[in-house]
């Protein structure tokens, strides 16, 4: 790693740990203050990174994952088509009936589905395709949405960290340390169940009261024909099967020895085949296009950008150092480090953007292996680094991305969501589910 | 030619004073779609749509910005609850339904292309104003090039 920093000559002669460190905290800091896009950001770094000579641009290109954005990408395009035919809707609309349209079973089950959909998708995808459905509901329901979307955001981080494409932070562990879907399965997906149930009871009790319809407006929900929400049943089919086809791909993935952004993208460039060779070139010319423009390219740019700034500090030897330093405070006790990250990830993700926290913590417990007896040692930490950084974004409303585009959408339909009024709730409900992992990691890994 | 030479001058509007129900009855009686909207010194104050009934009907996730609610074939709805949403809007103030996402106003010296790329646009009624004051002067409204084009012929 240091060799790639050496062969590069840093501006001015200076050290190209503090010019590393020098960029990539301002880009840091930046991102928090939320002035400029993260996207432009990102990029400006890792272009200062070349500049300024920390890195080559081979070095950086090496960097960067593209297993990560391969399976973001592929995915993105997956979801958007899938999205085109109505399922989720009526996903929603079903589970919504299937408790009678009473306010507080439709609340439990909407966020059981976005939990279940959370798993699969993206989180930000899921509450755009569950809150506009919730928003109809509950003005049905004449019932305040405030306590819908709330749990809504709770449950999209919730269910996202159960498995590895559930959550940006998941699939850029899951990449660089090699942990496959059925590892994550295995290893998050239990203690999610636990989380979710944990957290429902707090819920319930929050807003039983609050929560209560006329018979009228319980029957409006019931008139609710989710058979007709389908608007593409042939694009139904076709999507259901692809997405089915590569969740199985996604589990035989370790034993076909075949990478998760295979499959995705494979996955993607089939669903638009299924979608489009019926469709003369004009048409699918403009199908293809649409299906590109949904992709969330803020995102993946923003990617690229963080791999090579963290590819920055980790060649000029900042990561290594800051590994140690780490390992001195926890007094080099694997467990203690396990909680450690666990705790300091969740708080940490309440505040700031997990997802560059995560790429920066994933070469820092790396480079920890040898510390701990070899890369098998290190399984708890990353279990650790996924639940503190996934279930902490729950701490605030600035904490994870669906948060903030929940709380547009709130805005937006005169429900505005305040930071201080779900601090309030959901901090302590984030705290709930991260001293469940605590319990869970001591249990069984530690 | 501009915007000066093709505007209509004295188009139905009314005041901030108006109700949603009082401007709705105006534009059911003179067929109409949309009524600009002047403040007591007749200065153009925004435009009252047609379109604003339309949102007061619908959900509003159906009418929310990025929120992709683009079907609603799976929400019954009987005519009965729609007249009783839009009598229960009646004493509500016009100034309610003014919004910034309006057609633009335009000015007299805008030229016909750009006004025609205007209409294009927003496909409504463009409201014509003095540029510094935005005292109101009249409407731009397909009609009106129409009329013109057909003159020609």
């Amino acid at each position: 790693m240091h060799s790639e920093s050496a062969a590069a000559h840093v501006i001015f002669g200076w050290s190209a740990a503090w010019v590393s460190s020098l960029i990539f905290v301002a880009v840091y800091v930046m991102v928090i203050t939320e002035k400029l896009n993260r996207a432009i950001l990102a990029l400006l770094g890792a272009g200062l990174m070349i500049l300024a000579g920390v890195l080559t641009q081979e070095a950086a290109i090496r960097g960067v994952d593209f297993n990560t954005i391969g399976l973001l990408l592929g995915m993105m395009v997956i979801v958007g088509i899938t999205g085109k035919c109505g399922v989720f809707q009526y996903v929603a609309i079903w589970s919504a009936k299937k408790v009678k349209a009473r306010p507080i079973g439709v609340l439990f089950m909407l966020s059981i589905v976005t939990a279940f959909l959370s798993a699969l998708l993206d989180n930000v995808t899921t509450v755009l395709l569950i809150v506009p459905v919730t928003l109809l509901i509950t003005e049905e329901l004449k019932v305040k949405p405030y306590p819908y979307l709330l749990s809504e955001i709770l449950f999209s981080n919730i269910g996202g960290t159960a498995t590895l494409i559930g959550d940006p932070p998941n699939i850029m562990i899951g990449s660089a340390v090699g942990l496959t879907f059925n590892d994550f399965v295995f290893n998050l997906t239990p203690v999610i169940l636990i989380v979710m149930g944990a957290t429902l009871i707090p819920i319930y009790f929050l807003w039983r009261r609050d929560l209560t319809a006329t018979e009228a407006a319980m029957n409006r929900v019931m008139k609710f024909n989710e058979r007709e929400a389908i608007t593409d049943p042939r694009l139904l089919k076709q999507s259901l099967a692809v997405l089915a086809a590569v969740i199985t791909g996604f589990i035989l993935a370790h034993a076909l020895n075949i990478q998760p952004a295979t499959i995705a993208m494979f996955g993607a460039a089939a669903l638009l085949l299924l979608d489009n060779f019926h469709r003369d070139a004009e048409e699918q010319a403009k199908s293809v296009h649409h299906a590109f423009s949904e992709v969330e390219w803020v995102t993946l740019m923003f990617f690229l950008g963080l791999f090579i700034l963290v590819h920055g500090l980790e060649s000029s030897g900042v990561i290594a150092k800051m590994a140690r330093e780490l390992l001195a405070a926890t007094g080099g006790d694997r467990n203690v480090t396990v909680i450690a990250v666990l705790w300091g990830s969740a708080i940490l993700s309440a505040f700031i953007d997990n997802i560059p926290f995560v790429a920066t913590m994933i070469p820092l417990i790396k480079s920890m292996a040898p510390a701990f007896g070899g890369d098998e040692a290190l399984l708890p930490l990353w279990w650790a680094l996924s639940l503190g950084a996934c279930l902490g974004g729950n701490g605030t409303l600035i904490g994870a991305s669906a948060n903030l585009v929940v709380a547009g959408m709130a805005e937006r339909a005169g429900q505005p969501i305040r930071f201080l009024a779900y601090l309030k709730s959901s901090f302590l409900l984030m705290i709930l589910s991260i001293l469940l992992s605590h319990l869970y990691l001591w249990v069984r890994f530690l | 030619m501009t915007v000066k030479d093709l505007l209509n001058p004295h188009p139905v509007t009314i005041t901030l004073e108006e109700t949603f129900g009082g401007a709705l009855k105006i534009l059911l009686e003179r067929h109409i779609r949309a009524l600009p909207v002047l403040d007591s010194a007749g200065i153009y104050r925004g435009m009252f749509y047609l379109y604003d009934l339309w949102e007061l009907l619908l959900p509003k996730a159906a009418t929310l910005e990025g929120a992709n609610v683009t079907d609603l074939s799976f929400m019954p709805g009987s005519l009965e609850e729609l007249r009783e949403k839009t009598l229960a809007a009646g004493p509500r103030s016009v100034i309610e339904f003014l919004k910034d996402k309006e057609a633009p106003a335009i000015h007299p010296e805008t030229s016909v292309k750009e006004a025609i790329l205007m209409l294009y646009h927003h496909d409504g009624v463009l409201p014509v104003v003095e540029k510094k004051t935005r005292r109101f002067l009249g409407i731009l409204t397909p009609w009106e090039i129409l009329n013109r084009l057909h003159d020609k012929e």
